[in-house]
């Protein structure tokens, strides 16, 4: 019964912000998402003013008030700075945040042992269960709410109210100050918004910063559910459907649970529930409308029952609450029922429910055999796990199990009749459970611990026994949280060597950056108290402590092999173990409150090893003997798998030769099986974007060798590598790339063979070969590095061998025909292309149009006489990658690329086509060919 | 009671959509006046109209109502003095709401609305009454929201919620242009009739040149945002339909004209 009925007042109490949210989505049309923010505030400012001392109606009063005040100022922001609703709700909302921080101090208010209005009507109670006296009293409350909201809405300002929002050209023109009236709906929504959060947190036994999220979806929710079942123009049923909604929506969770539901599938279930009822309804809303009138109340809910959608929700409550009733005559065993709930699903409470379940299998307690153990996860939400411990108390558990501080809080706050025993809470006393370890409630007992900050620092203190600034990261809005790091800095006025720096991240996004901001404060260590937010974003920490090689102390030994230095922590299995053993205790007749509280009593240490290799930290002896767990993978010895990635550009034909090379070389030196090493070929397809992915994919994947072939390759390769071991090859010039000053003079992680072009030498062969030539055609393209390098040194020899160099540059290779054109125009007795990738690639065009004019076409990639070139005066790539992969042997067997210079490679290489020299009538002299290491025929 | 001076207004100043909808209007409506306006699409009859309930404020020029200076109040200051009537049936009533509430709101015009329960037994006695003399069969519907009338019964209440609560000033904007011949004639009726009863200054924007001419003692006719033409009461008894969609059509022609040449046929004209 508890479960319904629980869900019943639960309904009652978010009616009243279901009723707030319909006054902005309904009335208004002001789609108002303050009420996330203003929930809070209400539970905030009431939670306050109680602890201080306050009457409960007081309390309450404070709370509207509040809710007023934040939607007041959305309104305002609407209307007289013109912002967007939805967005004026979501600045107000997200000041909240804040504000509502400051109003409670901390992140969570317990109302436990303070006088509410709920112990106010307990106190009047004629001897009824509870919860059912609080519906009774609920159920008078909420009718005189929806009496006065709704005769509100038929005054005159009411009135107004509602025509503003149905039409605001027509109030305007009817004299209502439509923005004052709007501020006036916005204002008396959020009123009642926070009021509804102020009886939550007094119901609930406590306030909490969280309470509000996803406020507007479950009163949307509410509103679609209600005008679904209740179908009518009148304002009274109109709000009577907004509170039956709410009442409705509370079953559905009671619902689920009460099947075994997951509640994890809770919100998609309330996605699918409120689409289908937002399909059907509008369905129904294309029938014309009914006639109907305020009189006819009785009538229209008759009416209501025989639209189909509501008889299909009548018939699901007549189904929930007959299976209630078989359950109830059916279910009354004479087991041992024991109801554990937790309140998310983090690592360290899962450990706590899996140890304690295996626990108390071995002491005896088998489930389904001698005992029933209810397992229940709240995931997150406070309202659900009132539920579910409302749920216990049905099912009639004999003893119930908290894991976790909030999931203690509900649950001490609302049942003083069964025992409690909590587990993995880490300051009972804070959520008024008790004054001591003897002294506390009679119903309850548990196991709990903060963490052992004294343990924590006194190893910290064996690795740096000076001066140490700590730097510590946590989200301030978690109270267990800021526990802990309150305790943390009261450990550390024992150090008076060390010194705290703080930062706080509210959420994993703002961790890297926090966590910079304190690398940047010069900070020697981390030491991070348990936080999830800070936790779940464990890798930014590393990755931020990683440049200065700062270590990291933690307090979850689970995180020891993402890159902390060491974990001490308790061992939550402990906390799981210790906590059943207390149940059992009650179970055979101990009262609870003989029962102290106890702190765990198991203690993990973890040393990662590698983690201290690498930033070159030495673990000191007695920590080491102190250690439960330790990471220790030595480094890869020579005999296991490596890998190098051979990273080329494109596959145009100098690379692939080049690569043929590389592969040639290392194959036949026997070094690839020496060291076990694979190779694997990347091609970035001539794409900037596709390299740089490919190359740091190379650099995540960790290969242990890079060669790169070709400029842009090894441009990309060294911005985004820094560590692995790189020889590059196929680069005319490395000391323009800002890779290397001179050949000693480089980045560490690489070296290479840089290959000029011996453009030089190509002028060399045209002065032999026509001696009587003058003008020297070429088109570049200035963007290339290579091709610019090329084109000085092209100057230079032209003046040398006595000739002028006649120059149009290029953008793209939609260019090049253009370009050739004009320098033939001018008139060229020579056309050269030196290495320009952009003009290479219309190659074939530009040679035709060249045998056209029998004009010599001069190029230095010895294959480009099979693509149109006429003699080509280069350097041979596949030597040059086999000098590349010499290179990359030393590097292989051990050297550190940094005291390799890079060297100088040039194999020259002369080509020439003898067809095309013959059909534009160019003789050659036989000095000259017998030189030519290629010819085509 | 109206009184317009040199009336400017731009909307979307600066932008490509820069519409100069008054381009200097001059009008002195005396006390009981019914004066009907005519022009081509777009020549401003709505904005003028839109300028004297407030809808929102000029440029330039200056608007004085019953002795009030009202230019730069907004629409809700000036509803004690003004009511008017839409062209489009669905823009002058709240359809989601019954047409009691509609009534009442709209006779709470000019007066403050306060938390108190206004809409009692006798108030909705009085408005059975009212909306009985519209010849609607809107008697017994008073609890039905205005969404489920037709478009001449929301024509007819609009009109009557206009005048329910007696205003200076009407203003009607083609607010039979949308209707059927019946209802329209209906709703004509109720017009002349309300006006008579109340001697409401008025200015009602008409596409028919049979209802410019039979309607009211003045007609005036706009043209690119500006006054144009003013026929006085005898002028119009002289007038036919045809002679007056002549004037039309000539003002038509003399769009293609410079404005000087404007300015000298409005100097004949006057
Ligand atoms: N709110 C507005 N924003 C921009 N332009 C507007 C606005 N209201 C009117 N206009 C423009 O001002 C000009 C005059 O419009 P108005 O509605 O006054 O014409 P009208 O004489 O009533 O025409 P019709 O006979 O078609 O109703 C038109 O070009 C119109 O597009
Ligand atoms: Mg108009």
């Amino acid at each position: 019964m508890e479960l319904w009925i629980g869900a019943l007042n639960l309904g009652f109490l978010y009616a009243l912000m279901a009723m707030g949210i319909y006054i902005t989505f309904r009335i208004h049309d002001f789609a108002d998402i303050t009420v996330d923010g203003s929930f809070t505030s209400g539970a905030a400012v009431a939670a306050v003013i109680i602890i201080a001392g306050g009457n409960p109606l007081i309390a309450l009063l404070g709370a509207f008030g509040v809710g007023l005040l934040a939607g007041a100022t959305t309104a305002l922001i609407h209307t007289k700075l013109n912002i967007n609703s939805l967005l004026a709700g979501i600045l107000v909302m997200t000041g909240l945040y804040s504000v509502n921080l400051h109003i409670m101090g901390r992140s969570n208010i317990p109302l436990l042992s303070e006088v509410t209005v709920f112990t106010q009507i307990a106190k009047f109670n004629p001897g009824l269960p509870q919860e059912i006296w609080y519906t009774i009293v609920l159920t008078g409350f909420i009718v005189i709410g929806w009496w006065l909201v709704s005769l509100f809405f038929k005054t005159d300002l009411g009135i107004a109210m509602r025509v503003t929002g149905n039409n605001p050209m027509m109030a305007g023109a009817v004299g209502r100050n439509v923005k004052m009236l709007t501020l006036l709906g916005v204002a008396l929504a959020n009123g009642l918004v926070a009021l509804s959060g102020g009886l939550v947190a007094q119901y609930q036994g406590f306030a909490d910063i969280g309470m509000g999220i996803g406020t507007v979806v479950i009163g949307l929710a509410s509103v679609i559910i209600g005008e679904s079942i209740i179908k009518s123009r009148s304002v009274y049923l109109r709000f009577l459907s907004v509170i039956i909604g709410s009442v409705v929506f509370r079953f559905m969770i009671a619902f689920a649970l009460y099947i075994g539901m997951n509640p994890i599938d809770l919100k998609l279930l309330t996605a699918i529930f409120v689409l289908l009822t937002l399909i059907i309804s509008k369905a129904v809303a294309k029938r014309p409308a009914k006639r109907e009138s305020p009189r006819k109340i009785l009538n229209s809910l008759r009416k209501a029952i025989f639209n189909r959608w509501s008889a299909a929700v009548v018939f699901i409550l007549i189904l929930i609450l007959g299976g209630f009733l078989l359950f109830k005559s059916g279910g009354s065993h004479q087991k041992i029922k024991i109801g554990l709930v937790q309140f998310t699903d983090n690592g360290l409470l899962d450990v706590t429910r899996d140890s304690f379940l295996e626990e108390m299998h071995r002491i005896g307690y088998i489930n389904d055999k001698n005992c029933r153990i209810y397992v229940e996860n709240a995931h997150g939400e406070i309202p659900v796990l009132n539920t579910i411990i409302d749920k216990f108390i049905r099912d009639d558990v004999g003893l119930i199990l908290t894991i976790s501080t909030s999931a203690t809080q509900a649950a001490i706050n609302k049942v003083k009749d069964r025992p409690i025993v909590f587990a993995t809470v880490a300051n009972p006393f804070i959520v008024g459970a008790g004054e001591s370890d003897s002294v506390h409630l009679a119903n309850v007992t548990g196991v709990y611990g903060g963490v052992p900050m004294d343990r924590t620092l006194a190893i910290v203190n064996r690795f740096f026994p000076d001066r140490l600034r700590i730097g510590c990261l946590w989200d301030p809005s978690q109270a267990n949280v800021v526990f802990n790091v309150d305790n943390l800095r009261q450990e550390l006025r024992n150090y008076p060597q060390y010194h705290f720096e703080g930062a706080h991240a509210s959420n994993s996004a703002e961790v890297y950056q926090a966590a910079l901001s304190l690398v940047n404060k010069n900070i020697g260590a981390f030491v991070l108290p348990p936080d999830n937010i800070i936790y779940s974003a464990f890798d930014a920490i590393v990755k931020a402590a990683d440049n200065r090689n700062i270590p990291i102390f933690i307090s979850d030994v689970e995180r020891l092999k993402d890159g902390a230095l060491l974990a001490l922590g308790y061992d939550y299995t402990s906390s799981g173990i210790q906590a059943a053993q207390m149940v059992a205790r009650i179970l055979k007749g101990t009262n609870p409150a003989q029962i102290p509280f106890e702190k765990y009593t198991k203690l993990t240490i973890g040393v990662n090893l590698n983690v201290a290799r690498k930033i070159g930290i030495e673990v000191p002896q007695a920590v080491l003997e102190q250690a439960t767990l330790v990471i220790d993978e030595k480094p890869v010895t020579r005999g296991e798998p490596k890998r190098l990635a051979l990273f080329q550009f494109s596959d145009h034909s100098m690379m692939e030769e080049c690569a043929k090379g590389v592969l040639d070389e290392l194959k036949t030196s026997g070094v690839l099986e020496k060291y076990n090493i694979t190779i694997e070929r990347k091609n970035a397809q001539n794409e900037f974007t596709l390299g740089q992915s490919i190359a740091q994919d190379i650099v995540r994947r960790k290969y242990d060798f890079i060669i790169s072939l070709s400029t842009p390759a090894l441009q990309i390769m060294a911005q985004a590598n820094k560590k692995i071991p790189h020889v590059f090859g196929a680069v005319t010039d490395p000391y323009r790339m800002g890779v290397a000053d001179s050949p000693e003079k480089h980045l560490p992680q690489l070296t290479g063979v840089a290959t000029f072009q011996p453009v030089e030498e190509g002028f060399k062969v045209m002065r032999e070969i026509l001696p009587r030539a003058k003008r020297v055609g070429m088109v570049w393209n200035p963007s290339e590095a290579c091709s610019e390098a090329c084109t000085i040194i092209a100057r230079e020899a032209a003046r040398k061998y006595g000739f002028e160099l006649v120059e149009a540059t290029v953008t793209g290779t939609s260019e090049v025909m253009d370009a050739l054109n004009s320098v033939l125009d001018r008139g060229v007795d020579i056309f050269l292309t030196s290495g320009d990738n952009t003009v290479l690639i219309a190659i074939e065009s530009v040679g035709e149009v060249l045998k056209k004019r029998k004009i010599p076409y001069f190029g230095n990639t010895p294959s480009d006489i099979y693509r149109g070139g006429l003699i080509a005066v280069g350097a041979d790539y596949y030597d040059v990658g086999r000098e590349v992969a010499r290179v990359m042997q030393k590097v292989i067997a051990g050297a550190d690329p940094k005291n390799i210079p890079i060297q100088d490679c040039v194999p020259i290489q002369i080509g020439v086509n003898l067809a095309l020299a013959e059909e534009i009538g160019l003789e050659l002299p036989e000095s000259f060919l017998k030189r030519v290491a290629r010819v085509r025929r | 009671m109206i009184k317009i001076h040199n009336l400017h207004k731009k909307f979307n100043p600066g932008t490509v959509n820069e519409v100069y909808a008054l381009q200097g209007v001059d009008l002195d409506v005396r006390d009981g006046d019914f004066v009907t306006i005519i022009g081509t699409n777009g020549s401003g009859k709505s904005t003028l109209l839109n300028a004297v309930a407030g809808a929102f404020l000029p440029d330039e020029g200056s608007i004085v109502i019953d002795n009030r200076e009202v230019t730069r109040k907004p629409d809700y200051a000036r509803a004690a003095r003004i009511a008017r009537v839409f062209q489009n049936p669905f823009a002058g009533t709240a359809p989601a709401m019954s047409v009691a509430e509609n009534l009442h709101i709209a006779s709470l015009r000019g007066c403050k609305s306060y938390p108190k329960k206004g809409l009692n037994a006798t108030r909705m006695q009085f408005y059975r009454e009212k909306v009985a003399v519209l010849e609607m069969q809107l008697e017994d519907r008073l609890g039905d929201t205005i969404g489920t009338l037709s478009g001449g019964q929301r024509q007819a209440l609009s009109l009557l919620m206009a005048v329910i609560n007696p205003p200076k000033v009407l203003l009607l904007d083609e607010h039979t242009a949308a209707l059927d011949p019946k209802s329209a004639a209906q709703v004509i009726k109720l017009t002349k009739m309300f006006i008579e009863q109340g001697k409401l200054t008025t200015l009602m924007v008409t596409h028919s040149m049979q209802q410019a001419l039979e309607l009211g003692n003045r007609t005036i006719m706009m043209n690119k945002g500006q006054i144009i033409d003013d026929i006085s009461l005898t002028e119009k008894k002289q007038l036919t339909v045809d002679e007056l969609l002549n004037k039309f059509m000539q003002i038509r022609k003399q769009e293609q004209l410079t404005p000087e040449l404007l300015a000298e046929l409005k100097q004949m004209y006057a």
